[in-house]
């Protein structure tokens, strides 16, 4: 392990933990200000409902799209600083870019795809119930769609990102 | 102040908040191409072990990659720093807050400097 391998695992931890942090301060903060419950049963229960009585959905799409802005946005700085890594000295770069296909970094790889999906495809549904009204259940339709999508095409990602580990 | 003059200053703080919101749009609608289309090319397409330096010498010596990284970079730090701002707004204290606005401002220049100065740096070379 390099100097500057370390220095960008240390920036990696920040930003797992940052990630992390702000997650639970979003799903704390809900559970004090509209009493969203965290516990699972309750979750089960109310994902037992018709879909007109799950309204609430979006305000959970709400929370994930801020928790993976979040993270997307820190892996991001991270990313910058390893980038710029290539105009200082491409052997540098090379140096930290190999953790990048390390088993950890594809795991991570994998989720920040998910992130990714999930921001995008939920963006593209904010834009549509905001330019056309929609009925409830057309909105929570959109909202299925949205996670049938993300789902699909991150199962499908990740076999290629995480395949080299297998092999 | 005037009535007039509350009134203009509202306006104007609505019309910020309108253009703020529409640029958070745009440049989301912008980068679910962009980086979408990165992350098929760098982690899909390309396995992620083999976008070495030798791999980012061949992507930077095509002024399109030049051109599409740079757009990415200054929408996605937009798009980011709004969306931010929005989050900062919404828990902690006002203290809190107030402080944290001008370090998202500094961090945002800061990450559209550096990454201006990576692309300038090889695409000049």
């Amino acid at each position: 392990m390099t100097i500057p391998q370390l220095v960008f695992l240390a920036g990696f931890a920040i930003v797992l933990v940052t990630v992390v942090a702000f997650g639970l301060l979003v799903v704390v903060s809900a559970s004090r200000n509209v009493g969203d419950s965290v516990v699972l049963t309750e979750v089960v229960r109310r994902l037992g409902r018709a879909p007109a009585d799950r309204l609430e959905a979006g305000r959970w799409a709400f929370y994930a799209h801020r928790i993976g802005g979040v993270a997307i946005f820190a892996f991001l700085v991270l990313h910058l600083g390893d980038v710029a890594l290539y105009a200082v000295s491409p052997a540098l770069y090379d140096d930290v870019h190999a953790l990048y296909g390390s088993p950890p970094l594809r795991v991570f790889e994998s989720a920040l795809l998910l992130a990714i999906l999930f921001h995008a495809f939920n963006g593209l549904r904010l834009l549509a119930v905001d330019l056309v009204d929609v009925r409830p259940v057309t909105a929570y339709r959109l909202l299925q769609a949205t996670a049938v999508v993300t789902v699909a095409l991150w199962l499908a990602g990740s076999v290629v990102i995480l395949a080299p580990i297998a092999r | 102040m005037t009535a007039q003059a509350v009134e203009r200053a509202g306006r104007s703080v609505a019309r910020r908040g309108v253009v703020a919101w529409l640029l958070v749009r745009l440049t989301g609608l912008l980068l679910t191409v962009l980086v979408l289309g990165h992350f098929a090319l760098t982690h899909i397409l390309t396995d992620v072990a083999d976008t070495g330096s030798a791999y980012v010498a061949g992507r930077w010596a095509s002024a399109v990659v030049v051109g599409w990284d740079w757009l990415m970079l200054a929408a996605a730090v937009l798009h980011g720093a709004f969306g931010l701002r929005a989050v900062i707004g919404d828990y902690g204290r006002p203290s809190v807050r107030r402080a944290l606005v001008p370090l998202l401002v500094v961090l945002s220049i800061a990450m559209v400097a550096l990454g201006t100065w990576t692309i300038a740096r090889v695409a000049l070379s």
